[in-house]
């Protein structure tokens, strides 16, 4: 009955009529600030931050946490409409959610995305009450070598979002790991392929690289053909998805919400994971896995799920343990300590109001967010129909602003401009920007782990198989492996000469 | 007789324009003042003052920092004076104030003529306004006049980004103009560091940076920058102590079992940090500096993750800041055994001090600080230096520092004279420490 | 002599991975390279260099198997106009500020279309400017200077 009173606690704090109103407001800046293409959750939550600093504690953090979703949602809609992901997640929605867009279904794809996420909000939200307290015990099993062990889940999982060759999805995976790696060795301060650059130290910035490989290359892919035809963009068709989308998407909604939950309870980034393991997923039990990367209604509903999870479970580790699994949660404890609020293991206890408001708040902001979304669904396919040339002026202008904004720094910028001319060059050899993202985002977590996990063991590398949740991951790991690489050699074996598509 | 130009540098009110304005004076005119404008006063200035504009032919073109005069303006009303005033030895503006029409008392031009070749001048000097630019002038008095930039070399959401958010809220109400805060993260906070190093010095752009500015020096072989050359000062802002902590199993009691269990066992002790040059690596050199004992290393990328371990018990000891600390402490999530500061601490009376424990080497806090770019008026550094004592007192900021474990600096510290002192002895103190590790950020 | 009997993208791809490998390779065996058991800075770089150029051979030498698709027209107007924009406003933005330097960003950005006229252009830009400002400048208050030292006088 804890659970209940609890609850109704948090209700009561969320639900009055002024943190309704703030959480309404932050929501609906989060999406229009998020939906500016080039300007992801992180740039959206550090130019909205300041806003907060003058409400009460409550109303600024549920301010904040709805502009969390707000931006979140927005992300993901720029990257269905133009391919222009700002987060990492955001990615893989970009994958098919563009495809759907190209073929007329843009309505559908962000309808999906804004029903799986509520869906996947929902669970979560109460998963994070009921579980909150006890699942931090497990999250803080995880050292360095389930860590390690985990990325290499991740990364075996990785060759199943190509939907090409497996030979050039494995070189982009290795090419994105190094590029990962760009910046100072966290163990030796020795500066790693900055060509001598100080700016990049720090590693490159992910909104850049995925800006310019997924945004910026397929502008320039629209651009090539401009003289002879038209930007390939079909007629919508129906705002809303059809009732057989709507089947369709159960079980992947269902799948990625349990995926996105059980990895946004790791506070070393394990929801970076969520939406790639669900795409994964999702294509390996799919009937049609050709149609994934061809705008498969599974690819967005899965990964979107999975990504709303893990961004409501990432709050639990915020929560219970006061330490931010990820730049944006860390921008949420400044916020907290700014207000007053030191978060620790004991926020739950001594701030009964805010901790429950919150949670309370997540599953409101969450409703918010749909309701406010599926109405406005129309009017961002509309903004489809403006001519192409028109709009990616506007695009690059945005998207400059966006990647500076994060850090004023303006190699981030220059950064841009070489990945959308890697970007554009893969596109054209026929490679995936996709394997090569989440190679970036792995890069560091792998090497750091791995060679963390071997400092902590004194250089036994027998710790990854000892320890029995390193060992069951890797065990995973390899059955992936099976899993992915088993049709393929019974394909080639099939099809000796037609190695690709 | 006509025969040289001599320009005037006058800045304006809100757009700080600088207008070059060519004048033709008798060669023997060396000193002269121009009313510039009977409307010029911002309403509400105290004490009022008389806009004037000091020309001085031995420079070409500059008015060079010492003399320079308060100017504001709305409109650009100039009254100019042709006769030289050899014996005025007027050298401010409060002087000049007096008579100013006795000193250059006739020879008046008119008002359609200066306003047309100030015009002229204004499009005929772009290409030497670029030059000029780097010696806007700004006066005390007026300062600030537009909002400052406060450049923070760290993330948003961090221990001095929260520091630098406290203290510019709390000095923007003294200085009438707004902070705002500018997250320049990046290479240990060198990038944010150099880029102060490197912007106008007018005042608007000011650095808030920790106890790195002092190791970076020795940490960075190749900075941007000259750290002692490079900066004014403004003052110290806190000093946030730093405590010694260890995961919650941990086997010692107090700092000297902690110690013996160290010694005892150095190859397999680890001592988490928060990547180089973070506060906890720093405090982790000066903990096996101490012990002379080197222990195994673990950086990690940022608090957060070396946070997780040491709850997790994958890690055995950290030495990291108050801010980062407390809360787990008094929760009960890891255990601490002494407090690098010289006091001991209000929120945690039983946690003994280094000294007292028997590590004085190791009497060491997180100090804050304030700069501006080298070459900022010193009236300038001495207004934010007020703004910035008056903050610390500010209840609100006493009250947030303390809930982190920190109090602000004395008044007395918030100085620019302390702060240089500051900087200059602890890098002296870390040199040895860091040049022994022999781990460098380049 | 069939001048496409090999395809020529994956060959590109495969001599350009390989290029790319050797250029980390290089820059790791630069830095210490450790031991499996005490890693150094370019252990695990090196191990990922070694297996891009092996990627790379592998898809060199699929190349010469298998015919491939043309690799069709190249943006070449596309990828100097859209680009320059970032790299303008990169080098701009703090000397001119914000204004006059997202304002030409846009300009930059709209050439790259052959169908983009000068007035829409300019009129596009200046439109995205001011919406911008209003936005982040003024809504948001991001610490942008509106306009830099390069064009104060």
């Amino acid at each position: 009955m804890d659970l209940f009173n609890n609850l109704l606690l948090g209700f009561q704090t969320a639900g009055s009529i002024e943190n309704l109103f703030f959480c309404l407001i932050g929501v609906l800046l989060g999406t229009l600030i998020g939906v500016l293409p080039g300007i992801g959750a992180t740039a959206t939550i550090a130019m909205l931050l300041p806003i907060t600093f003058q409400l009460e504690p409550v109303s600024s953090l549920i301010m904040l946490a709805g502009i969390y979703y707000g931006a979140q949602y927005g992300g993901s809609t720029t990257a269905i409409l133009i391919n222009m992901p700002g987060e990492s997640s955001s990615a893989v929605t970009a994958i098919d959610g563009y495809q759907m867009a190209r073929k007329g279904k843009a309505g559908a794809a962000l309808a999906i995305a804004a029903i799986g996420s509520f869906f996947a909000g929902t669970v979560s939200t109460f998963l994070v009450a009921i579980f909150a307290l006890p699942l931090t015990g497990i999250a803080l099993q995880f050292g360095a070598a389930e860590y390690f062990s985990l990325m290499v889940v991740g990364l075996v999982s990785s060759i199943a979002l190509a939907h090409g060759s497996i030979i050039k999805a494995l070189a982009m995976v290795a090419l994105g790991l190094l590029l990962g790696l760009v910046g100072t060795d966290i163990y030796t301060g020795a500066p790693r392929f900055t060509l001598g650059i100080r700016e990049y130290a720090d590693g490159l910035n992910f909104v850049a690289v995925a800006v310019g490989v997924f945004g910026i290359a397929e502008i320039l892919r629209n651009l090539e053909n401009e003289r002879t035809r038209e930007v390939l963009m079909a007629k919508v068709s129906g705002l809303m998805p059809s009732r057989e989308d709507l089947r369709a998407i159960v079980a992947p909604v269902l799948r990625g919400t349990a995926i996105g939950s059980v990895l946004g309870i790791l506070p070393g980034g394990g929801a970076i994971l969520a939406s790639f393991a669900s795409y994964t997923v999702e294509k390996k039990v799919s009937k049609h896995p050709e149609e994934f990367g061809h705008g498969a209604v599974a690819g967005v509903a899965g990964p979107e799920s999975a990504n709303n999870a893990g961004a409501q479970t990432s709050f639990i580790p915020l929560l219970t343990l006061g330490i931010p699994a990820n730049p944006v949660m860390a921008l949420m404890v400044g916020a907290m300590i700014i207000q007053g609020i030191v978060p620790g293991p004991n926020v739950a206890a001594e701030q009964p109001a805010l901790f429950w408001g919150i949670i309370a708040s997540m599953w409101i902001g969450n409703l918010m967010l749909v309701i406010l979304n599926l109405p406005l669904i129309g009017l961002w396919v509309k903004l489809l129909t403006i001519p192409y040339y028109l709009l990616f002026p506007i695009i690059m202008a945005f998207c400059s602003i966006g990647v500076y904004s994060v850090n004023s720094n303006v190699y981030d910028l220059y950064a841009v401009a070489f990945f959308g001319l890697l970007g554009y060059l893969l596109l054209k050899l026929r490679c995936e920007p996709a394997p090569l993202l989440l190679g970036f985002v792995l890069g560091p977590l792998l090497e750091e782990n791995l060679r963390r996990a071997m400092i902590l063991s004194r250089g036994d590398p027998s710790t990854f198989v000892t320890r029995p949740i390193s060992a069951g991951l890797l065990f995973i790991a390899v059955v992936v492996l099976i899993v992915v690489f088993l049709p393929s050699v019974r394909k080639k074996r099939e099809e000796v000469f037609v190695e690709e598509d | 007789m006509i025969s040289s130009l001599i320009p005037v540098l006058v800045t304006g009110i809100q757009s700080r324009e600088v207008l070059r304005v060519k004048r033709v004076f008798a060669p023997q005119t060396r000193r002269c003042w121009i009313p510039v404008t009977s409307t010029g006063m911002r309403r509400g200035d105290n004490p009022p003052y008389h806009p004037w504009v000091e020309i001085h032919p031995s420079h070409s073109g500059i008015v060079p920092k010492s003399t320079h005069g308060a100017l504001r303006f709305e409109y650009y009303h100039l009254w100019s004076v042709l006769e030289p005033i050899a014996s005025a030895s007027v050298s401010s503006a409060n002087e000049a104030k007096q008579a100013p029409e006795e000193m250059c008392a006739s020879g008046f031009w008119s008002l359609e003529e200066e306003i047309m070749k100030l015009f002229n001048a204004v499009l005929g000097a772009t290409a030497l306004a670029a030059v000029s630019l780097a010696s806007v002038q700004v006066y005390a008095q007026g300062y600030p006049e537009r909002q400052i930039t406060m450049v923070v070399p760290f993330a948003a959401g961090g221990p001095t980004d929260t520091v630098a958010r406290l203290v510019a809220e709390s000095m923007s109400k003294d200085l009438g103009q707004q902070i705002v805060v500018e997250n320049v993260g990046g290479a240990g906070g060198s990038l944010g560091a150099g880029r102060v190093a490197a912007a106008e010095a007018d005042g608007y752009t000011v650095l808030l940076h920790h106890i790195g500015m002092a190791t970076s020096a020795t940490l960075y072989r190749k900075l941007a920058y000259d750290t002692l050359n490079a900066f004014e000062y403004v003052g110290l802002v806190t000093d946030v102590p730093m405590t010694i902590v260890a995961r919650k199993d941990m086997e010692a009691n107090d700092l000297k079992g902690l110690v013996d269990y160290a010694k005892a066992n150095a190859d397999k002790v680890t001592v988490a940090n928060a990547g180089i040059g973070a506060a906890s690596h720093l405090c982790g050199m000066l903990f096996m500096s101490a012990i002379q004992t080197p222990l195994v290393t673990v950086p990690y990328k940022g608090t957060g993750p070396a946070m997780t371990d040491l709850l997790g018990g994958q890690v055995d000891i950290m030495c990291d800041q108050t801010t980062n600390t407390t809360k787990q402490i008094q929760g009960g999530t890891i255990k601490a055994y002494a407090v690098t500061s010289p006091e001991r601490l209000e929120i945690f009376k039983d946690l003994p001090t280094v000294k007292e424990a028997g590590l004085e080497s190791m009497t060491v806090g997180i100090w804050h600080g304030i700069y501006t770019p080298k070459g900022t008026p010193a009236e300038i550094n001495e207004r934010l230096s007020k703004s910035l004592q008056g903050a610390l007192k500010d209840p609100n900021i006493t009250a947030r520092f303390a809930e982190l474990g920190t109090k602000p600096s004395p008044e007395t510290d918030a100085t620019p004279a302390a702060l240089k002192a500051k900087l200059e002895s602890e890098i002296t103190r870390w040199k040895p420490i860091i040049e022994a590790a022999g781990q460098y950020a380049d | 002599m069939n001048s496409q009997s090999f395809d020529k993208a994956n060959l590109i791809c495969g001599i350009l991975l390989i290029l790319a490998g050797i250029f980390f390779a290089y820059q790791s065996i630069e830095l210490e390279l450790g031991t499996a058991f005490r890693m150094g800075p370019g252990y695990f770089p090196f191990i990922l260099a070694m297996a891009l150029i092996l990627f790379g051979a592998i898809i060199l030498f699929q190349a010469f198997r298998v015919e491939g698709e043309p690799i069709g027209p190249i943006a070449w107007r596309g990828i100097i106009f859209i680009l320059a924009a970032p790299i303008f406003f990169g080098i701009t933005v703090r000397g001119l500020g914000f204004v006059p330097s997202l304002f030409f960003t846009g300009l930059i950005a709209a050439f790259a279309s052959h169908k983009m006229k000068p007035l829409t252009a300019v009129v596009l830009a200046a439109l995205l400017t001011i919406f911008s400002i209003a936005v982040f400048s003024y809504g948001l208050g991001l610490p942008f200077q509106r306009f830099g030292p390069w064009v104060r006088f």
